[in-house]
């Protein structure tokens, strides 16, 4: 009762405010629980050697000094940044390009941005295994093209060599989630107001002058999100490795991500993982800082 | 680190899940049991222990790659099964970090205990304690086809004994045509080749570890380079068909049943889907042999255990000592054409006239399984040192780099 009168004796002003805490209490309550405590645990994990189940002992720094001698880990944090740097560039030229064909309301668009924005709503588990069987020396379809078209004398084992294996994942991976990146950039093209071409045509400005004057000026925000985004999903790869090459083939796949699970739960080696992912957070924070400071607003 | 939420998350879920029957039902225990893909004979054990049973079991099938990192997550959530099927080579691993229920009281009241397969208990015990007992025997051999071999002018009364005599055969039945093809391996599987390449460097006298186990040989053990050179033959000369190169074991046992493989190294497990799934098969069984001669499996197969932590211990070990009894042995696994885990049932009236029974089970007498906590990080993981090593001396030709390669990685992971 006490506390009930003295909600009722809190003045208008006061009352706001609680509303407003309460509003909010369940999002921080869902971080706290969902980031914040795990993100705590991984910490203290990470300086204890902290085995799946058994015995755990504080060991300091030693999970951070053996990172510098973990050939695998070095490796892994290089190819990763090797297929980020693969797989971008493609997304959003793709993406761009695919935002500028459905970018107006003709009859019939709705068809084409649902095409180009399904792969989005597969998992990609499924996805990589789709892509699996599809570039299968026997079954695949990509094969079956090939050999039909006499462009290859022999089916192709796409996953087993090193190269093809990056190239058809990343090939993959841009049919995936092209249309996310798509529709992001399509928000922002269409927030731009048709005015401002329009005057810019008065002006005798082609499609070039127009894309570099206008469009990308004024993209600025979503060309931020969309690759901030891209950027971090492309870091955090995991499943198109783990299902598609597992690793392989020479363990060339062996993206950061997987190489914390394999340690965490296949070498039970929970505070080494941990290690490894507070390192890769670091990392994550630092090229996202970067990002934005690159695409800042500019006036 | 949003993958390992992510899996706790889901993992969570699926046990929460799992949980609700057990809660409605107290009356007759309900017992959960995990067991990896490949043992044909489980679901039979547990169908027969249901239908004659108060308590119930739930059989769950874990992929055979993802067994070991599955078992691991139960047991960090506090809730493993109430039995396992485990790969005997995993025991020493769950056994040291105690989580296995101690049962050598329970095992030294069994009047057969002399009798169940020697190499099975062995891998079942950590300090002079038992905490696994056998449940699937599997020893590794040679599945050869007879037609092939006798189309391809090759005696099949008398399969090779020695590396050269393979190669010969998997030439002259490479002969046959574009789609047939002299023998048949796994080659993006590493417990596939631990289980079938290994033999043959054993059968030759050498090993990739040192008789305690606390060392790497690879280096400096020359069979282990001249068994890389054999395969790397075998590939080279396209005696294998160019799949074989990407296969992550799901063709292991299946590869050869198409009918246009000679040879391929397979074991008891393959030997009831051969039997049962393709009557028209027509092949036979040998040794894997060394360079030279001689002979040597891997003993393989799985242990039954109770993890830490479950509340029906008593009644998991009721399961357990049924499935070893006669009549199971006999009517299930024999039946089956799998080999009885106690060495008197052996010669039962299934296996009788079987010449395949006979050699795959005397397979078993040349067993060897290597006793190390870090079987799976060494041999089994898709992302560990073996595979690394036999791809590229195989595949890639690079026989000098791998070994020393194999010799650093496997020496890392065994100091720990």
């Amino acid at each position: 009762m006490i506390s009930q009168s003295s909600v009722l004796n809190l003045s208008w002003e006061q009352r706001r405010k609680l509303t407003g805490l309460l509003f909010i209490t369940p999002t921080v309550a869902f971080v706290a629980i969902f980031f914040i405590v795990p993100l705590l645990m991984t910490i203290v994990m990470s300086f204890h050697d902290w085995p799946l189940f058994g015995e755990r002992a504080f060991i300091g720094l030693e999970n951070y000094q053996e990172l510098g001698s973990d050939r695998q880990y070095l490796k892994s944090l290089d190819f990763t940044f090797r297929y980020t740097a693969l797989v971008t560039p493609p997304i959003f030229l793709l993406g761009f390009i695919l935002a500028s064909l459905v970018r107006h309301n003709i009859r019939f668009i709705g068809i084409f941005r649902t095409i180009f924005f399904l792969p989005v709503v597969i998992g990609l588990g499924v996805s990589s295994l789709l892509w699996v069987w599809m570039l299968d020396d026997r079954i695949g379809v990509f094969n079956k093209i090939l050999l039909d078209l006499n462009i290859v004398p022999k089916a192709q084992l796409f996953l087993g060599r090193p190269n093809t294996a990056m190239n058809v994942i990343i090939l993959s991976v841009v049919w995936k989630t092209v249309g996310f990146t798509m529709i992001l950039l399509l928000a922002g093209l269409q927030a731009i107001p048709d005015e401002l071409y329009e005057s810019a045509e008065v002006d005798g400005a082609g499609y070039f002058r127009k894309l570099l004057y206008i469009t990308l000026p004024l993209m600025r925000r979503t060309i931020a999100l969309a690759l901030i985004l891209s950027v971090i999903g492309s870091v955090l790869a995991f499943d198109q490795f783990y299902i598609m090459t597992r690793g392989g083939p020479r363990n060339s796949t062996i993206s950061i991500v997987y190489w914390i699970f394999n340690n965490s739960f296949t070498y039970f080696k929970m505070g080494y993982g941990s290690a490894m992912s507070i390192v890769l957070l670091g990392i994550l924070v630092a090229l996202t800082g970067a990002q934005f400071y690159v695409l800042r607003e500019r006036y | 680190m949003s993958v390992r939420k992510a899996m706790v998350i889901l993992l969570a879920l699926a046990l929460c899940l799992g949980a609700l029957p057990l809660a409605a039902q107290d009356e007759a225990p309900q017992l959960s049991m995990w067991v990896r893909s490949i043992n044909f004979q489980t679901q039979e054990l547990v169908d027969t222990w249901n239908a004659n049973n108060e308590s119930q079991i739930e059989l769950t099938v874990i992929p055979s790659g993802e067994f070991v990192t599955k078992m691991g997550a139960a047991i960090a959530a506090g809730d493993p099964p109430d039995i396992a099927s485990i790969d005997l080579i995993y025991t020493p691993a769950f056994a040291s970090a105690g989580q296995l229920v101690d049962i050598t009281d329970f095992v030294k009241e069994l009047p057969y205990v002399d009798s169940l397969t020697p190499a099975h208990m062995e891998l079942g015990m950590y300090e002079g304690r038992n905490y696994a007992v056998p449940t699937a025997v599997d020893g590794s051999f040679i599945v050869y086809n007879i037609d092939l071999f006798e189309q391809a002018g090759l005696d099949a009364e008398n399969p090779p004994a020695t590396w050269d005599e393979m190669l010969e055969a998997m030439r002259a039945i490479n002969e046959l045509g574009d789609d047939i093809y002299g023998y048949w391996f796994s080659m993006n599987c590493a417990g596939c080749n631990a289980f079938t390449f290994l033999p043959f460097i054993w059968a030759s006298g050498g090993d990739v570890l040192s008789d305690d186990y606390s060392q790497a040989t690879i280096a400096e053990d020359p069979i282990v380079r001249e068994a890389l050179a054999f395969y790397n033959t075998i590939w080279e000369e396209g005696l294998v068909p160019e799949g074989a190169s990407i296969d992550n074991g799901s063709n292991f046992a299946s590869a050869f049943a198409a009918g246009n493989i000679g040879m391929a190294g397979t074991g008891n497990f393959a030997l009831s889907l051969y039997q049962n799934d393709h009557p028209d098969l027509n092949f036979g069984v040998f040794h894997i042999p060394g360079k030279e001669g001689g002979a040597a499996s891997f003993g393989g197969g799985d242990v039954i255990a109770i993890p830490a932590g479950t509340e029906h211990a008593e009644e998991a070990w009721r399961f357990i000592e049924w499935t070893m009894s006669e009549e199971p042995q006999i009517e299930i696994y024999a039946a089956n054409g799998q080999i009885p885990l106690r060495l008197e049932l052996v010669d039962n009236p299934y296996f009788e006239g079987d010449e395949r029974q006979s050699t795959a089970a005397s397979a078993l007498a040349v067993g060897h399984t290597p006793y190390t906590t870090v079987y799976n990080d060494l041999f089994n993981d898709p992302n560990g040192p073996w595979l690394e090593m036999l791809q590229i001396a195989i595949l890639d030709g690079d026989i000098d780099d791998a070994i020393a390669l194999g010799q650093e990685r496997f020496t890392q992971i065994m100091e720990g």
